[in-house]
């Protein structure tokens, strides 16, 4: 087992040697010629391409717009409990108004992933990103009405904007596909509407 | 003189052929004692186990993954990174290749990042994070024909989302105190040892994507000691090993991502092309153990 690795490693290097005694620099030439004949066989370099993902779209694009697939879906079933856990009109047409936004921004996220050919499958499905309502405080929700509600789903609602409007203008500013842009230009316009008004039914907690 | 030149001229190059005859027996003994040094010394005394490491201790701690989340900074859960210190939301190859590292050895500037730990909701650092690069788990004919990680590879291990342990490739012990079972989730160690996660990442590339678009399906899991016909090429096993300087109740730690079989590890691979080429040409492929530096130990 040894004697041949030595024998083709000795002939591996006096082909080396000579290359390099040849090109007159011995030391310098050997071992980047060593190294680039390890990789040449390695993997057919020239033929990696740098991401999976083609067309108009570029990675960041489709990270957003899944994440904001994920986190609309995770919020509108919080939205929808409102009218059930409050008499209060004011939340509830603050709840109503921001859920058809949601639903809106939901259709035109899946719309816009389904033309990126991105798989259908959401990565983050099931996953407790921040922004999100998580199970436990779901539970919580669905154990409490009127103004102990009020104040639960504020902070969530609160948490979620905060979280939308802060990755929508990361998309604003790094984004490419332009009907993505504009939907994420959306959310950041939307979400800061949204928070004052939420502010105005729902101090917010000081700082 | 039409038969003398001929003649003069396979004179000269009879000179020509001893003389070159003779540089070639005298580099033909070079290269024997040399290979035979550079080779036979260490093989004699080696550890026959393919592996080297990167020591990289805790750099920072940002709400990005520039694997899951290019270009958002801000829009994932907690992470720590070891390895290139300048690692955010919007890092590329060449902020990598630019970047001082905290790994022992220095020229690796490899980014890895994993969900952070949280004791009573205060992150904690591993005291040692080690990344070791193995040639295990396949057949030796596969190690042998190890070829290095492509520069600019991505991938992921574990799973983030995992709803519980069956999900779960996470690995949970004691460092110094093995009689305390692993475990997918959290263990509770003795004072005076450390908490450990083991996570091993796929070691089968599909030979062409340095990502994807579920950023996992460009590599695999070995099949039966082998990598599958759809990842034919085999890449170095990297394990991430960590230890965390606590112990006790387990119910007071959390991972970012969630409970402890939540533990995953994103790689983006900087190692230059000669350095990574180099210890799978002299450790992986002959199964030999190296150190830091790359050279057998």
């Amino acid at each position: 087992m040894r004697t041949p690795v030595s024998a083709s490693m000795s002939l591996f290097l006096a082909a080396l040697l000579v290359a390099a005694c040849a090109s007159g620099s011995p030391a310098q030439t050997a071992p980047s010629a060593a190294t680039s004949t390890t990789t040449a066989t390695a993997v057919p370099s020239g033929e990696v391409s740098p991401s999976g993902t083609a067309g108009p779209f570029s990675a960041t694009d489709i990270a957003w717009l899944q994440l904001t697939v994920a986190m609309n879906e995770r919020l509108l079933p919080v939205l929808d409990m409102v009218p059930s856990r409050t008499t209060d009109p004011a939340w509830r047409t603050f709840a109503a108004r921001l859920a058809a936004a949601h639903r809106a921004d939901l259709g035109t996220a899946r719309r816009l992933l389904a033309e990126s050919g991105a798989p259908a499958t959401n990565p983050h499905e099931g996953h407790d990103m921040p922004g999100m309502v998580t199970e436990q405080e779901l539970t919580a929700l669905r154990s409490v009405t009127g103004v102990a509600f009020q104040r639960l789903v504020g902070q969530h609602v609160r948490a979620h904007l905060q979280q939308a409007v802060r990755i929508a203008t990361a998309e604003q500013r790094s984004g490419v596909y332009a009907a993505t842009t504009a939907l994420a230009t959306e959310v950041v316009r939307v979400g800061g509407t949204e928070l004052a008004r939420l502010d105005r039914l729902d101090r917010p907690p000081r700082a | 003189m039409d038969r003398a030149a001929p003649l003069s001229g396979t004179h000269r190059w009879l000179r020509l052929a001893t003389a070159i005859g003779a540089l070639l027996v005298l580099l033909g003994t070079y290269v024997v004692s040399t290979t035979e040094r550079a080779d036979a010394a260490p093989v004699a005394n080696a550890i026959r186990v393919a592996e080297f490491p990167a020591d990289c201790t805790y750099s920072h701690r940002l709400p990005d993954d520039p694997i899951i989340f290019p270009g958002l900074p801000g829009a994932s859960h907690m992470h720590s990174f070891f390895g290139a210190t300048v690692t955010n939301a919007n890092t590329t190859l060449p902020d990598l290749v630019n970047s001082p590292s905290t790994c022992n050895p220095r020229v690796d500037v490899s980014s890895y990042w994993v969900p952070t730990l949280y004791r009573d909701n205060v992150p904690v650092e591993p005291a040692i994070a080690t990344f070791y690069y193995l040639g295990e788990g396949v057949r030796s004919d596969v190690v042998a024909n190890t070829q290095p990680f492509p520069l600019g590879l991505r991938l992921v291990a574990g799973n983030a989302k995992a709803a519980g342990p069956n999900d779960s490739i996470a690995r949970w012990s004691c460092l110094h105190a093995g009689h305390v079972p692993p475990s997918k989730n959290f263990v509770n160690c003795p004072s005076g040892t450390m908490l450990e996660s083991y996570l091993d990442f796929p070691q089968c590339w599909n030979g062409r994507d340095l990502d994807s678009p579920d950023h996992k399906s460009h590599l695999a899991y070995p099949v039966n000691q082998a990598c599958p016909s759809t990842h034919p090429v085999h890449v170095p096993k990297l394990r991430q090993v960590l230890r965390y300087p606590v112990t006790g109740d387990p119910s007071r730690f959390r991972l970012a991502s969630g409970p402890g079989y939540t533990m995953h590890g994103d790689f983006f691979n900087a190692w230059p092309v000669a350095e990574m080429a180099r210890r799978v040409q002299d450790c992986i492929r002959p199964v030999i153990k190296c150190g830091h530096d790359g050279r057998p130990i």
